[in-house]
């Protein structure tokens, strides 16, 4: 049950945040349109890798609430989930170190902690294998 | 059971560096090393003529400090919203 509420929460938060980067796009060329704040120095380039970047986290949203509809059939997911959050922390502490991401400050480290944790859900809560040796 | 282990140990690994890194500030690199190398060489100190320069104005074209000598130059620097 923690498994399936693990997969939905975050299929459905990657279903908005996904979503989020596809509309910033196109919020961005519309006519007129500019993005403000944290996202205004991103340029063209920027808002068309965030859009490439939307469009997998929406799969990956979707493929997280099939898993949380059936848990059993889609384990898969869930070691692939743990593997993408983990590669996520990963850059995210990189660009900690790194000084050009210096005004998100400790953000980046909370956001690779969160992940981090939630990786290890997916690895901890994910069912068993039908059959297989505990 | 042991692939659910082998799977913890990056990821507690990664949670550790996570934790540690306030304390390895050393590791903290500026926003920009060329830039900071321009800045240690190329200050503006008050009472001392201007560092020449060149950078590209509006249009692009790249305008050099030392061509506007003996004209009344004000600089303004200005972050475009496509930069």
């Amino acid at each position: 049950m923690p498994y399936r509420a693990l997969c939905g929460l975050l299929g459905a938060a990657w279903l908005v945040a996904g979503g989020g980067l596809l509309a910033m796009f196109v919020a961005y060329h519309a006519p007129g349109g500019r993005s403000e704040g944290l996202f205004s120095t991103m340029g063209p380039q920027g808002h068309y890798m965030a859009a490439f970047a939307g469009c997998a986290i929406v799969v990956w949203g979707c493929a997280l609430i099939a898993a949380a509809w059936r848990p059993l059939e889609a384990r898969g997911i869930g070691a692939a989930s743990a593997l993408g959050l983990v590669l996520c922390a990963a850059y995210r502490l990189m660009a900690f170190v790194v000084g050009d991401y210096a005004e998100l400050g400790n953000l980046l480290r909370v956001e690779a902690g969160v992940f981090l944790v939630l990786a290890l859900g997916f690895v901890w809560l994910r069912p068993r294998a039908p059959g297989a040796a505990s | 059971m042991i692939g659910r282990v082998l799977a913890t140990i990056p990821i507690v690994a990664l949670l550790a560096i996570d934790l540690l890194l306030p304390r390895l500030e050393m590791l903290r690199q500026g926003p920009d090393p060329v830039a900071r190398a321009d800045v240690e060489t190329a200050v503006a100190k008050v009472g001392e003529p201007m560092p020449d320069f060149t950078l590209p104005d509006l249009d692009g074209v790249p305008v050099t400090l030392s061509d506007l000598r003996g004209h009344r130059v004000l600089l303004t620097f200005e972050r475009s919203v496509d930069w």
